[in-house]
């Protein structure tokens, strides 16, 4: 399988999204909206539900199954109010002790003129300054597209985790392409530079873990699909519940403050500061 | 119209003498032939009101106190990671910019700004167009924790296309890097200015230069997330003229003010003097 094999996997418009995931996570699940300022961004799904015994507060991008959804959920592409709705809720499982799951499915945030009159910059930049100083163990997975800021607005967690194919990159392999060579049609080559499928960004040290996906692809079945998920969402989570909020915040702030260190095998990077 | 009406009295508008800087015949804003030793004594802004993009090394000298400019982390260099070859190999860009006398697409260190001593952060954008990058990450990150635990107010003067495509989803990554940084430096109440260049998008935006305190933009920069061609291959809306101009983020409310050049320096120097 060649690496545009495992993007158009990760778009496949049968795979599961955050939902499919959410509802066999937790049956019980009620969905939340707004931010609480000027809107709702259906291209964010979050609310509280029940898994393993616990509440527990899911967030996750959501794309639309036909035209007519996919449009609505704007192809799981956020506003500005989507981050702001986002961590409204994280807050809120703050308050009450909930952990987070975020599930990551985007081609990126909206390239569109009313997310940038309504600060989308900002709102992404507030967002992944605000993930750090959430007290509550977060677990993020990247279910499908991990597109550019407007997934890292989302990722920001204390273990990430990848299924097995999808994507997780600096800028959409089409908006690479327009970026390199003016010419977004060469969106191929880019996805080759861009070393973007789960086996690559784990071997960089991004994520800790690549999720299993059944035979076929998660799009062939969706309840394989889950359990995998589920499984591993708890294997990472599980230890996260017994720490104390202190140092959770230290370990969040660590894992990203020395997110390239790997690569630091050579002296030029890593913790000590002179 | 002056952004401060009281300015501090006597703040040279520049820390130093300015080096020169490659220029075309004449200016793109008024078409005049440019008068070069004029321009450098006003930081390179034509009399017509454009402002000429700057370097890192033309940025340091109009903050910084002559002489005072003490540079960190200068030695770490960029690395090709991913192996990128297209449209050239990422190693031979880098060593290419180091030898055209460019250090990283930002430069760091602490200096004075009419005798108080700051942080101070420039991204260059003659380096891969000003992109975030794990050395230039790592240089932020280092000086705000530097600047969170000594108590030196922060000054960042931005210019970026956005996280930089060669060091892939690691590039991305600096945002959450340099954001934790950032948390860490606005928890211990330390002063954070942002001045917003020409131009500042994507990644950078997205991350640290809008969070400041106090986020200052020149006149005419252009700011934004998207840029104005992906917007319109997207979209394919129609961008009103001023479309993310600094004046367009000043009323959607994303910048505080926006100060020509020729008085950033006397205006900081106040504001290092209320936030103090």
């Amino acid at each position: 399988m060649n690496v545009w094999d495992v993007v158009e996997l990760a778009r496949h418009p049968e795979r599961p999204y955050s939902l499919d995931y959410i509802k066999r996570l937790a049956p019980d699940f009620v969905e939340l909206h707004g931010d609480r300022l000027t809107a709702d961004d259906p291209a964010l799904v979050g609310g509280p539900g029940t898994w393993r015994g616990r509440t527990v507060m899911f967030l996750g991008h959501q794309k639309g199954r036909n035209l007519h959804d996919r449009v609505g959920r704007n192809w799981g592409m956020m506003h500005p109010e989507g981050y702001r709705k986002a961590i409204r809720l994280a807050q809120q499982a703050a308050k009450f002790g909930f952990p987070i799951v975020s599930l990551i499915d985007t081609p990126g945030a909206y390239p569109g003129a009313g997310a940038e009159e309504r600060g989308i910059a900002a709102a992404i930049a507030h967002a992944i300054m605000d993930w750090f100083r959430i007290p509550v163990p977060i677990v993020a997975a990247v279910i499908g597209e991990g597109g550019s800021g407007g997934a890292l607005g989302m990722g920001v967690a204390d273990r990430v985790i990848m299924l097995e194919n999808s994507i997780y990159s600096v800028a959409s392999p089409e908006a690479a392409a327009s970026i390199v060579w003016r010419d977004n049609t060469r969106k191929v080559e880019a996805a080759e530079q861009l070393q973007l499928t789960s086996r690559e960004i784990v071997a960089m040290g991004v994520v800790e873990e690549v999720v299993p996906e059944p035979p076929g692809s998660a799009s062939t079945d969706y309840e394989a699909a889950a359990r995998s998920l589920d499984a591993a969402l708890y294997r990472h989570m599980q230890p996260l519940l017994a720490t104390d909020p202190a140092e959770l915040l230290q370990r969040r702030y660590d894992r990203f403050r020395y997110i390239d260190s790997l690569i630091g095998a050579e002296p030029h990077f890593g913790p000590k500061i002179d | 119209m002056a952004v401060i009406d009281r300015q501090s009295a006597g703040v040279p508008i520049a820390g130093g003498k300015l080096p020169e800087i490659l220029l075309p015949t004449n200016c793109p804003g008024c078409g005049v032939g440019l008068d070069r030793e004029g321009l450098r004594a006003q930081n390179y802004v034509c009399d017509c009101g454009h402002h000429f993009r700057l370097g890192a090394d033309v940025w340091i000298p109009i903050i910084a106190d002559e002489g005072s400019f003490q540079e960190r982390w200068s030695g770490i260099r960029s690395h090709d990671l991913l192996t990128w070859t297209v449209p050239k190999r990422y190693e031979e860009v880098v060593d290419e910019l180091l030898s055209e006398g460019l250090n990283e697409s930002v430069r760091t260190g602490t200096c004075t700004l009419n005798g108080k001593p700051i942080w101070l952060a420039a991204f260059d954008f003659g380096f891969v167009g000003g992109t975030l990058s794990i050395v230039a990450g790592e240089r932020l990150a280092r000086g705000m924790e530097q600047a969170a635990s000594s108590g030196l107010p922060y000054v960042l003067v931005c210019a970026s296309g956005g996280a930089r495509m060669q060091e892939g989803v690691l590039a991305l990554m600096q945002m959450a890097k340099v954001n934790a940084a950032l948390g860490a430096l606005h928890r211990a109440r330390v002063p954070y200015f942002s001045v917003l260049t020409d131009p500042t998008f994507g990644g950078t935006a997205a991350s640290l230069a809008l969070l400041a305190d106090i986020n200052i933009a020149e006149p005419g920069a252009a700011i934004g997330f998207t840029g104005p061609r992906v917007i319109k291959q997207a979209t394919y809306a129609d961008l009103p003229p001023g479309f993310q101009s600094a004046d367009f983020q000043l009323s959607h409310g994303q910048v505080d003010m926006v100060a020509p050049r020729t008085e950033l320096r006397p205006l900081l120097a106040h504001l290092l003097e209320l936030y103090a």
